[in-house]
């Protein structure tokens, strides 16, 4: 049972590992190579797109949305028009540019009087630049109805965009799970050196009145000072801060000390830093709790038949205390769990990420951040599940009692 | 002081030898600016049995902790086993010869302290693999060997949740013993048990004694006592105010203090031996020690 439940953990985190390749390959993006002459718009793509790399048949039809690259050129935005089937449509408002998203491409975005139903339409756009240039744009598209607009969930868009966001999915549990080894260590570290304080320096220098002894022990507190520090800091500002300051300020003092581009960090592990170093402060001191959990008798015990203090550590307080701060730790890992979120800021393409560029591309944010939820509340559930796991395993004592009772 | 002479061969049980196990000189512990131990002198011989009784707060349990520095004592000269120790000292030869005194002593504690993740057997090895590099297969027929001796030969691959009080404590002896200590602490072990459970502990350190072993037991089992012990140490505010045979500390005290200890705690602990002597309640004096006639040792 017990490697059964091994060899299908080793299985999943094959999968999950797989499945993060993926997720990591950058997807071949359509990008006009024809060079164009300064001055003159390029567009890239349009909504509804008939090329659309996931084959995505239906229109919202109440907006039409080209994708261009300005090439140094301004648009007149009043000039622009649309025709559908021939006929130049009636807008809502004036055509407008859509908040940049990218610097490289911009998005112009005509709103429509009307909406359309289901149906082959054959799109014209004219981009008019302020310097007078026309530039001409026709495509066809087959909708197959209103997605979003019709039903406020749409099962169609949950089932198209379900494994763009699934693969999402899987790097948030990569950033969960990287994020959550780093932070024991620096947990373990940290609450080792927060529990280094043995006694003050006055009752030191009250028993001992050695200058040698009071030298030992400044040196002998820097690691309660750092530990202190740390959690200090990393429990005193925001996490999202943390996420920012890590993935912007470090390129920034790279280029002030004139070092290559290539040593920024990449997002994934920008992101994995934060999280790692926000979490380890608080499990720094849900570890020192549980160290201090176990009772003072069991150093005792430990000492009396000859056990060093780090042998006392390892063999005998820290075994107890993993027992004892489980329950703790997977509080806070299903909480991580949530928070990876956060790290959608600095472009990782997690879970909610994907969600939001889903919703974007169907317009249907209902249907794509309902995707998003349900995947984070089975991830919570299927990691306390394990946890539970956890617990009973590490219950030795009982299981040998069960053990017993069978024969 | 008795001297062993005295009691070598009392009663015929076990043999009390001239080496000396165990010199302590002018042993002081404060705690912060409370004063604990005032002053202790003991020399203990091969083979003897020293118990310690006194009040609670008197300072036995702390003297019994710094013999092994679970407390630090403040200042003193501590020997045991060869191994000589001045109190108040820091540093790693400090530490080195504090580890070498610990491996002297054998230490039983009132609450057991056995390794809660750890069974019966991993309990008793868990010393001689880490500290003296025994190897496992060796260690655990040790193990199995001692466990049998305490009398838990069906109970070794057991944990301590799953041992009554006086099991627990056997384990505990046994995992003592398994580090061949010249010296055997114990502080109180059975004043966590159960009215039944004490007897095979008590059987168990009795054992010991017989076999030999140097003990020094704070403990108020005054059965015990009478039956093993060769010395009593009566304890009161950090100094030995009394101690001699059993027979004399506890039927026949000098002093007023021990007198009115013993009169608190004779008609409780030991009913029948108070009503040899006509006390029957609580706080009632003990006889005046020339009233009685000498030599009412315990059978």
């Amino acid at each position: 049972m017990k490697r059964r439940a091994g060899i299908a953990s080793v299985a999943l985190m094959a999968a999950l590992l797989a499945l993060l390749v993926t997720a990591l390959t950058p997807v071949a993006l359509a990008a006009s190579p024809s060079p164009a002459p300064e001055g003159t718009p390029v567009v890239t793509g349009t909504i509804p797109n008939p090329k659309d790399p996931k084959g995505i048949k239906n229109w919202a039809g109440d907006r039409v949305q080209v994708n261009f690259k300005p090439n140094g050129a301004e648009l007149d935005l009043a000039s622009c028009q649309l025709f559908i089937d021939g006929r130049e449509e009636q807008l809502a408002k004036e055509p407008f540019i859509v908040p940049a998203v990218s610097r490289a491409t911009s998005t112009l975005e005509f709103p429509l009087a009307a909406k359309h139903k289901a149906g082959k339409y054959a799109f014209k756009v004219i981009l008019v630049t302020t310097d007078g240039q026309h530039v001409e744009y026709s495509w066809d598209f087959l909708s197959e109805g209103e997605a979003g607009s019709g039903s406020l969930v749409s099962v169609r868009v949950m089932r198209e965009w379900f494994w763009f966001i699934a693969e999402g999915a899987v790097v948030t549990v990569e950033l969960t799970i990287i994020s959550i080894a780093f932070a024991c260590v620096f947990a373990l570290f940290g609450s080792l050196g927060r529990l280094s304080k043995k006694m003050t320096f006055k009752q030191a220098w009250d028993r001992y009145h050695s200058w040698g002894y009071m030298w030992r022990m400044v040196l002998g507190r820097i690691p309660y000072w750092v530990a202190t520090f740390y959690t200090s800091l990393f429990r005193g500002t925001p996490l999202l801060l943390q996420i920012y300051a890590i993935y912007m300020v470090i390129p920034e003092i790279i280029r002030y000390f004139g070092l290559p581009e290539s040593y920024n960090p990449p997002p994934f592990w920008a992101g994995v830093a934060a999280l790692s170093l926000n979490y380890g402060a608080y499990l720094t001191e849900v570890f020192r709790a549980g160290i201090q959990a176990v009772p003072k008798g069991q150093n005792e015990a430990a000492w009396a038949i000859g056990l060093s203090g780090w042998q006392t550590q390892r063999r005998i307080v820290l075994p107890q205390a993993f027992k004892i701060v489980i329950p703790a730790v997977g509080n806070d890992f299903i909480a991580l769990i949530k928070d990876t979120s956060l790290v959608s800021v600095i472009t990782v393409e997690e879970l909610l990420r994907r969600s939001q560029l889903a919703g974007a591309a169907t317009f249907s944010f209902f249907s794509t951040l309902l995707v998003a939820a349900a995947f984070y509340w089975a991830l919570t559930i299927f990691f306390s599940f394990w946890q539970a796991k956890l617990e009973t395993r590490m219950a030795r004592d009982k299981a040998r009692e069960r053990e017993q009772e069978k024969k | 002081m008795a001297t062993p002479e005295s009691n070598a061969g009392r009663q015929g049980r076990h043999h009390v030898g001239r080496e000396v196990v165990v010199k302590v000189e002018g042993l002081h512990k404060y705690f912060g600016r409370n004063h604990v131990l005032r002053g202790v002198d003991l020399e203990v011989h091969k083979g003897e049995v020293v118990v310690l009784i006194g009040p609670s707060g008197s300072g036995k349990s702390t003297f019994l902790r710094c013999l092994n520095f679970l407390e630090d004592p403040t200042s003193g000269d501590i020997t045991i086993g060869g191994v000589h120790v001045t109190c108040g000292g820091h540093g790693s030869a400090f530490k080195r010869a504090v580890h070498d005194i610990r491996m002297k002593c054998g230490m039983v504690f009132q609450e057991f302290n056995l390794f809660p993740h750890k069974d019966a057997t991993e309990n008793v090895i868990e010393g001689p693999i880490l500290v003296k590099g025994e190897k496992k297969d060796e260690a655990i027929r040790r193990a199995h060997d001692l466990l049998t001796k305490v009398g838990l030969a069906e109970r070794m691959d057991y944990f301590p949740s799953q041992l009554s009080g006086g099991q627990k404590q056997r384990v505990a002896i046994a995992r003592a013993m398994a580090m061949d200590p010249v010296l055997m602490l114990f502080d109180e072990p059975t004043s966590a048990l159960d009215p039944e459970l004490i007897g095979e502990v008590l059987k168990v350190m009795k054992g010991l004694a017989d076999g030999g072993m140097t003990m020094i037991v704070v403990s108020h089992e005054m059965g015990f006592s009478r039956d093993v012990a060769d010395r009593v140490v009566y304890m009161d505010e950090g100094q030995f105010i009394e101690q001699g045979p059993p027979s004399q500390v506890f039927f026949h005290p000098r002093d007023e203090r021990t007198r009115r200890f013993l009169r608190h705690v004779l008609p409780e602990k030991e009913p029948e031996h108070a009503a040899e002597l006509g006390i029957t309640e609580v706080g009632q004096d003990l006889p005046a020690p020339e009233a009685t006639p000498g030599g009412a040792e315990g059978s």
